[in-house]
């Protein structure tokens, strides 16, 4: 076992590695769709319409008075 | 601690609201310069006291209730009543600015006039008595020019005195009948509202405004009473309660600024008008857009300089392909990967897969940046504002309004916004028409698409990414005539109102600013769904089942017992292509589940499973085709070489390669095809989300997705069929049927346009 471990420790390192990046990338995605943001991957004050985008003020948006 | 101090930005549309926004909280919103820009409103901290919260409102020609953005700024203005109001407005169009600071003032608001573009008005020899101006309109007025930054912190500061201790009384009076009608209604309805409002409610009760009547509960008997006091105003005046206001209003401006305002060159046409005698004009307009766009896509797209063409932008990227995605990052990490004795999947993992994949899309952000920059020199400068008056224009012949036109500027960057800014369209079947053609126009994920065609199959020509620009805004042409002429989306065009603002020379800030914008959203993607994409799609690719057996197809293949004449016929069979043309990866997961889909291209010319593969997965984010192409190449050995040169390009020699093969040797055609279709079809998730919001029904959702679609495919039929009958490989079925499709299509657009032959009004 200990000798597998020490002849695959790259390997396992890298596995490591691309796991917790695509880990991590998965939960901001994630979190983004939740939050309402996941639309373009773009920066909010790069788009005409930002705030259209936050669920809350979706709901909120204003057609009466 | 002090109460935090909250200032509204309020003024026309193209005003230079968002420019003077950004330079006084140091934000960086987008600037367009288009009416539109801002649909909602946006808050930022000033620079000068981070306890003032500056809030930029949509440009608003009057505080009626009638389009969105007047609703958002009134509603802002009137609910959470701000402590003062910095009204921005256009020195060059006075007359028309005031007509809305006048309602301002009337809110019973510290109001404080940020008089903007006052150096172009120095320019053309035109005088402003500021100090009589200020007088006359009970506020305070800094000089400021937004986009040079002058005056901008004074204007702030002066904002802030008058939110503290500042008041500001309306000074303009109407006419005897109007005002003996509104000090009737102040008495009967409005006296126990704050005395700095009465004014503002009783002119909208005399307005009829019947959103301020709901929010004041009015009894019958009073709503009577105040109708019976209009009712005289108007037998005197002659005319509605609504129009008379106006009327009024203007008669107010035009007495105030006499003597106040001094034009030089009366009736003389300035710079700008004598441009757009030539750049409008009803002939030159079409063809000086064509060749501008041709030139800005020759400079992004075309045969790079030192290759017969003028691109820069393909330069460096035929660097960064060349060099930093094929020679330095993919070949020198596999080099530095087996240097460490990394497991051989795992290297194929992270050199074929990830960074194929990443490094296939980033490789284009070059001629992105550059595509980016000119188009945002075009925004800035004014000309892409000529452009939607140019296509209402046109529009405006097939029943349309060029307010559709303003979404698709938008979308050149992202599609989700330009979806999101049919917003403005208050007619509901042609925001639907909008929103499911404004994905039409090639958006930077897009580029990618267009950039691998243009350079792999074309030698980089430049009127392969000219001609998808013009592909995109013909899709949206033809599509508006056809529907408009359905049932579902008949009507009359609504009004589309657009100030031509003057030309200037770009502020740089502003372009750099809108450039990197897009291209850090097209840099981003790729960081994040592009990453896990391309696992994905190098897991799908590299192992499959071969002969039963599941693992990596590349090793399979070498296994001789797996591996014989018999099963190579059977997968040859199986794919439709010669026994000697088998490879592994025609064994792989990906192939197996993209075969069978492929049937529906076979009539546009790329029926093979890695187009295939490649516009499907386009789905989750377009620049996935293009990261599909560089996993899938990266990864085959056909050549029996069993890595790459160390040069990217041999990827896309190899794509060329495959689209000849799988044609019949009309590889351009094909891929011209494959091209039309990418743009055209359905857009990626993001956007059908966005769709999906803002149809606000899934009937309709599916209905888009599924028109996208048919009509991609049909234009990509057409292109096929017609283009391989004059190459010399013509199908008399597949010739018929492109006739009969093209004949519909004709039909359609050229049978006439019923106008509505009654006036509704709701």
């Amino acid at each position: 076992m200990f000798v597998w471990l020490s002849a695959n420790l790259i390997n396992i390192a890298l596995v490591a590695v691309i796991t917790l990046i695509v880990g991590l990338l998965l939960r901001g995605m994630i979190r983004d769709k939740k939050t309402g943001r996941s639309s373009c991957g773009g920066n909010c004050a790069g788009c005409a319409s930002c705030v259209r985008c936050e669920r809350e003020t979706l709901h909120k948006s204003p057609r009466a008075f | 601690m002090d109460k935090k101090i909250r200032i509204a930005l309020a003024g026309n549309p193209n005003s230079g609201k968002t420019t003077l926004f950004n330079k006084l909280t140091g934000s960086n919103q987008f600037v367009g310069n288009w009416p539109g820009v801002t649909v909602e409103k946006k808050e930022g901290r000033l620079i000068v006291d981070k306890d003032v919260i500056l809030t930029d409102l949509p440009g608003i020609y009057s505080l009626s209730p009638y389009t969105l953005e007047e609703v958002v700024a009134r509603n802002y203005l009137i609910e959470e009543k701000p402590d003062a109001i910095l009204n921005i407005v256009d020195a060059t169009n006075l007359e028309r600015n005031l007509y809305l600071t006048t309602q301002l003032t009337e809110l019973g608001i510290p109001v404080v006039i940020a008089l903007n573009m006052m150096d172009l008005v120095r320019r053309a020899g035109d005088s402003i008595n500021v100090r009589e101006l200020s007088k006359q309109l009970g506020c305070k007025i800094v000089e400021i020019s937004a986009l040079k930054g002058d005056g901008v912190e004074d204007a702030a500061r002066t904002a802030i005195d008058a939110a503290k201790n500042g008041k500001t009384i309306p000074q303009h009076r109407f006419s005897g009948p109007v005002e003996h009608a509104l000090a009737h209604i102040e008495e009967v309805t409005v006296h126990d509202l704050p005395e700095e409002r009465q004014r503002w409610y009783a002119i909208k009760l005399f307005e009829r405004d019947e959103k301020v009547m709901e929010s004041l509960h009015l009894s019958d008997e009073v709503k009577a009473h105040i109708e019976r006091d209009i009712q005289a105003a108007e037998k005197e005046l002659d005319d509605d309660a609504e129009s008379i206001i106006t009327n009024e209003r203007y008669v107010c401006i035009g007495e105030l600024l006499k003597g106040i305002y001094k034009k030089k060159g009366k009736g003389q046409l300035s710079v700008s008008d004598k441009i757009d005698r030539i750049v409008t004009n009803r002939v030159l307009a079409l063809p000086i857009f064509v060749l501008v766009m041709w030139l800005v896509y020759a400079l992004s797209m075309g045969a790079p300089i030192g290759g017969g063409g003028i691109s820069i932008g393909t330069a460096l990227t035929d660097w960064t392909n060349d060099v930093l995605g094929g020679a330095w990052l993919q070949e020198g990490s596999r080099a530095l990967l087996e240097s460490w004795n990394v497991a051989p999947w795992l290297v194929g993992l992270i050199s074929d897969g990830i960074l194929a994949g990443v490094g296939a899309v980033l490789g284009f952000v070059p001629q992105m940046l550059v595509l980016f920059l000119l188009l945002c020199i075009l925004e800035d400068c004014g000309y892409m504002a000529r452009i939607a008056f140019i296509m209402d224009r046109i529009f405006r012949k097939f029943g349309l309004s060029g307010k559709s036109f303003i979404p698709m500027l938008v979308g050149t960057g992202c599609g989700v916004p330009g979806v999101m800014a049919t917003r403005t369209i208050e007619n509901e079947r042609d925001r639907r028409m909008t929103i499911m053609t404004t994905t039409f126009i090639p958006c930077g994920a897009k580029m990618p698409i267009i950039g691998l065609i243009a350079g792999a199959l074309f030698g980089g020509s430049t009127w392969v990414a000219t001609s998808a620009y013009f592909i995109g805004i013909a899709a949206i042409v033809l599509s508006g005539i056809m529907l408009k002429k359905t049932k579902m989306f008949a009507g009359d065009p609504a009004p589309f109102v657009m100030e031509l603002p003057p030309y200037h020379l770009p502020a740089w800030s502003n372009v750099l600013r809108g450039a990197w914008e897009r291209g850090w959203s097209f840099i981003k993607r790729a960081g994040t769904v592009i990453v896990v994409s391309s696992i994905v799609i190098w897991f799908l690719t590299g192992f499959g089942f071969v002969n039963g057996k599941f693992g990596m197809v590349k090793d399979l293949y070498k296994d001789e017992s797996l591996v014989n004449d018999a099963y190579t016929a059977q997968v040859a069979e199986r794919m439709g292509i010669p026994e000697d043309e088998v490879e592994p990866m025609d064994d792989s997961l990906l192939a197996r589940i993209a075969q069978p889909v492929s049937i529906i291209f076979k009539p546009l010319g790329f029926g093979d499973w890695k187009p295939t593969a490649a516009t499907v997965t386009g789905l989750v984010a377009k620049e996935e085709v293009v990261a599909n192409f560089g996993i899938m190449y990266a990864y085959d050995d056909k050549d029996g070489e069993e890595e790459l040169e160390e040069n990217g390009n041999q990827i896309w020699d190899r794509v060329a390669e495959d689209f000849n093969a799988f044609s019949g040797g009309h590889g351009k055609l094909a891929a011209y095809a494959f091209m039309i279709f990418n743009l055209l079809c359905a857009p990626c998730f993001a956007a059908i989300g966005a769709i999906k919001r803002e149809m606000n029904s899934r009937k309709w959702t599916w209905f888009a997705i599924g028109y996208q679609c048919c009509f991609a495919w049909v234009m990509a039929f057409i292109v096929w069929q017609l283009g391989r009958t004059f190459a010399g490989g013509m199908s008399a079925v597949g010739l018929t049927l492109a006739l009969v499709m093209l004949a519909l299509i004709l039909w359609q657009l050229f049978k006439p346009y019923q106008e509505a032959q009654k006036l509704t009004v709701k």
